[in-house]
């Protein structure tokens, strides 16, 4: 126990907060760079300003979006049958586990492609760039259809059921009996999405042009050795999205929240309901396209228009015909893109397979800490923090704790690659075995075997440990996958040792754009066989 | 041989708010067949957990045979215990889940197997070894449970409410088979549920629970034909209550007022002239005769309901004081009476008991919550 909970602190939890702790450490200096520069005065603090707003703008605004279209989607997922629907399924989990750079690069192709739309171009009133927040919808939108969907599959159908025969239509049965039920559900996955769409660093680098979010700017000042600056907004970053997760843990992980009786009193009530009765006759097939249409939009005509565009780009450009911007010619070119792909996959699959096991080894007893023990809860609680700190500021995180500027323990390379990875793996970890663990009695299993004399190791070993595999397995495929698609954590810490995603970001900024649409064919490849991977240990 | 002894047993649950055993003393014998009978919630099950060692007692001491094993885990304790819904590891077959006691155990293999073998015979489901816990029925899964905890070698077996997921009709056979290979094998059983038929049929003691306590240990016979407890006399079989006070009390006789000036005579149960008392008059014992006849226990009434059960007939009868009253009555001994038909009904003196009238009321002391 105790090394577990060691491992913990050293490998997760150091590195989650110890940019605050710099930040305070090294407030003089960390003062004079943001308000008190003497060259540029307080730039940096109002550039902060700047960029968090835009970033909150951006998440607020794709929490909305992905709130309207992800909850009728939950809906039908979770309680509709139909032709195509583990189709459907995967595709809300593909973006969960797609390289987000390369999902990223496949966004602003297929709509600068198709509508003509540009990254520059910014969405009035709420002043957002209009490609970015596509991006960060179809980025986010998972997070609220899980866990929505997760709900929905747990509640007994019966209160559905029993409103229906006493007479309420589809959406007052909605309105009234799963919103009320539900909504700490929605709530806490926008807030994931929320957290998500804070942090995103990797497709957002790629679309970017001259709009810079608060991750973005961590990045790009560390490029600058602006080390105060950076520290101070990654540590703004960290607190922001641990205020914000925090309290969902604790307050409202309770029962479904009261109905709305606001409506009754304004005396609106009768004409909702008719209202509702109307649309549930007349929408379903309307709400069934909508959504549809934008599952198409964000998530599949990105990649249709990039695998077509490596096909058409194969030996030519299509437009001009120049064999210098095909696929072929800056892959084995002078520029031999094909081998730094070939050197990335190797780091990239390297730096995976390690983080995941080490993190694996830690997962595993502290599933058990989490359950076994009090101070369980609060574990989870704050093992929530490393999976939504912005990974750009856990990469400077661990840069100054545990690279040259710190503790020496490792040059910026693979190792710390590893190091940075496994911090928010081990919580990737986590979370399935926990679900497992949840839906499956194991307390009674372990009591039952323990009745027939077995000890606890051997329980854990031959009853508790075979019943979790499923979700050890599914954390495990997770880890792996998000291991190998982080970029903004990546970029900080890799060094001359690059990974596939920082590649892709590169190859975008070094304009070499057939070399991009192919690393991120290849990138959106890996996913969908780790998707399949994840897809047939999960499903019985 | 193991004996089961509970000596002042307390536990409580959400931080003390709940007791749900309260100051619980039980001697089970040696080879005895006891059952906790009680009303969900009434801290039985807890009390089968804290003997099994899944739940640790707040105060207390719980000895098995001579040893005191009030904080010994679960594995040290040498039982069998078969779980309300099985528990059967869903990811063992059927023979990994028999022999897993004794490979835990670090038995030798030719043993584990010898045993595994004898148990699977004993519960007659030798043929389906490699099955499934979800590719067998209920029943069955059920005799594995039962296997498996058999497979231990424990004298001591606990069940909680091991017949409470089947159906009615296999739930009947199984009790007689449980108790048939309880007593073959020479083991102490105890045995929770709130199925008084069940607990009547299978034990050789019942303890009656109810909030944590235990109201009256005893035979089944003693529960049914003496209980001590108003509460008792209505869960144990069924009784009728009628309200009243001790009008006269001579020697060994009783004689209780009911409302209306109606007398009834019954055995003095040490209560005092005036008191407020409850007679309780079981359906059974009651007899129901056309028209207006007197006698000692004799009360006129009006059949107000009739509802034909299979083997008996049941009146809801309003008495001439308008209390209500249940007979029942086999239904192939005598001609059916109809509603609306106006009767007098009857009981021995000595087949009544009265009880003092509940403090809190006799609805909230009936109450099964």
């Amino acid at each position: 126990m105790t090394a577990t909970v060691a491992s913990l602190v050293i490998f997760v939890f150091l590195p989650s907060f110890f940019l605050i702790s710099f930040t305070f450490t090294q407030w003089p200096e960390v003062y004079t760079e943001v308000f008190a520069n003497p060259l540029i005065g307080n730039t940096n603090w109002i550039e902060i300003q700047k960029y968090l707003s835009l970033s909150l703008r951006l998440a607020i605004s794709a929490v909305a979006i992905g709130l309207i279209f992800g909850i009728p989607l939950a809906y039908i997922l979770a309680r509709k049958n139909f032709w195509g629907k583990g189709f459907l399924e995967d595709i809300t989990t593909f973006t969960l586990v797609i390289p987000t750079s390369g999902f990223g690069f496949a966004t602003l192709i297929a709509w600068t492609s198709i509508f003509g739309v540009d990254s520059v171009y910014l969405i009035p009133v709420i002043n957002v760039p209009f490609i970015m927040l596509v991006i960060h919808i179809a980025l986010t939108f998972p997070y609220i259809v899980k866990t929505l969907k997760a709900k929905l599959e747990d509640m007994s159908t019966l209160f559905e059921q029993a409103s229906g025969t006493l007479g309420s239509s589809p959406l007052t049965t909605f309105r009234k009996i799963m919103l009320p039920l539900t909504l700490p559900a929605i709530f806490s996955g926008a807030v994931l999405a929320f957290a998500r769409s804070l942090g995103e660093t990797g497709a957002t680098l790629v679309v970017s042009s001259v709009y810079t979010t608060a991750p973005i700017a961590v990045i790009r000042w560390v490029s600058q050795f602006n080390f105060g600056a950076a520290a101070f907004l990654g540590s703004i970053l960290i607190i922001v999205a641990t205020a914000i997760i925090l309290p969902i843990e604790f307050v409202l992980q309770k029962k479904g929240v009261s109905s709305f009786s606001i409506f009754s009193t304004l005396h609106i009530e009768k004409k909702l309901l008719k209202l509702e009765d109307f649309a549930s006759r007349k929408l379903p097939r309307m709400r069934d396209l909508i959504v549809l249409l934008f599952i198409i939009l964000v998530v599949v005509l990105p990649i249709i228009v990039v695998l077509n565009s490596v096909t058409l780009s194969w030996n030519s450009d299509p437009d001009t015909g120049k064999v210098t911007e095909s696929v072929m010619y800056q892959l084995f070119g002078p520029s031999k893109y094909f081998s730094t792909l070939l050197d990335a996959t190797f780091v990239s699959f390297a730096s995976a397979s390690i983080a995941t096991y080490i993190a694996t080894c830690i997962a595993i007893p502290t599933v058990f800490l989490i359950k076994r023990y009090r101070f369980g809860r609060f574990l989870r609680a704050i093992l929530r923090v490393p999976l939504i700190v912005p990974t750009s500021a856990l990469g400077l995180s661990i840069l100054l704790l545990w690279g040259p500027e710190g503790l020496s323990l490792a040059n910026p390379g693979i190792w710390l690659i590893i190091l940075t990875h496994i911090v928010f793996s081990v919580p990737v970890v986590v979370e399935p075995m926990l679900a497992t663990f949840e839906g499956s009695d194991i307390p009674l299993y372990e009591g039952a075997s323990r009745t027939l004399g077995a000890t606890s190791y051997n329980t854990v070993e031959s009853v508790s440990l075979p019943l979790l595999k499923r979700g050890l397995l599914a954390g495990v495929i997770l880890s792996f996958t998000r291991s190998l698609g982080e970029t903004g954590a990546t970029f900080l810490v890799m060094g001359s040792a690059t990974t596939i995603p920082p590649l892709v970001v590169n190859m975008v900024e070094s304009l070499a754009v057939p070399a991009a649409l192919f690393a991120s064919t290849y990138l959106i490849a890996i996913s969908f066989v780790l998707l399949m991977l994840f897809r047939k240990v999960t499903t019985r | 041989m193991p004996d089961v002894k509970l000596k002042n047993v307390v536990k409580t649950f959400d931080k003390g708010r709940i007791t749900a055993v309260d100051h619980v003393n039980l001697h089970v014998r040696d080879r005895e067949y006891l059952t906790l009978l009680g009303p969900s919630g009434c801290g039985k099950t807890t009390t089968l957990r804290m003997i099994a060692g899944l739940d640790l007692p707040d105060e207390g001491e719980i000895f098995i045979g001579e040893e005191l094993v009030s904080n010994l885990p679960p594995e040290y304790r040498d039982i069998g215990y078969v779980f309300q819904e099985y528990a059967l590891f869903p990811h063992m077959d059927v023979w990994n889940n028999v022999t897993y006691g004794p490979r835990v155990k670090g038995w030798e293999e030719a043993k584990s197997d010898r045993i595994g073998r004898e148990m699977l015979e004993l519960v007659r489901l030798f043929e389906r070894t490699d099955a499934f816990p979800s590719e067998l029925s209920g029943g069955m899964r059920q005799r594995v449970a039962l296997a498996r905890a058999l497979s231990s070698g424990s004298k001591l077996l606990l069940l909680d409410e091991p017949l409470g997921a089947l159906d009615a009709k296999i739930r009947t056979a199984l009790r007689y088979e449980i108790r048939k290979l309880v007593k073959d094998l020479q083991l102490t059983a105890i045995h929770v549920t709130h199925d008084q038929a069940e607990a009547m049929a299978i034990s050789d003691r019942i303890a009656v629970m109810r909030k944590g306590k235990i109201l009256q240990i005893g035979t089944p016979q003693e529960l049914y034909l003496n209980p001590q407890h108003i509460f008792v006399a209505n869960f144990v079989g069924e009784s009728n209550f009628l309200e009243g006070y001790v009008a006269d009390r001579v020697n060994h006789k009783l004689t209780v007022e009911l409302r209306g000036g109606i007398s009834v005579k019954s055995l003095n149960q040490n209560h005092k002239k005036g008191e407020k008392v409850v007679v309780a008059i079981r359906p059974e014992v009651l007899s129901v005769t056309k028209g207006e006849k007197s006698g000692v226990n004799s009360i006129g009434g009006n059949i107000e309901g009739f509802r034909f059960e299979g083997n008996n007939v049941r009146y809801e009868i309003r008495l001439q004081n308008e209390d209500m009253i249940v007979v029942v009555r086999p239904a192939l001994m005598a001609e059916w009476l109809s509603v609306g038909e106006k009767i007098t009904v009857a009981f021995p003196v000595e087949k009544s008991f009265v009880f003092s009238y509940p403090e809190r009321g006799l609805r909230t002391e009936l109450a099964l919550e």
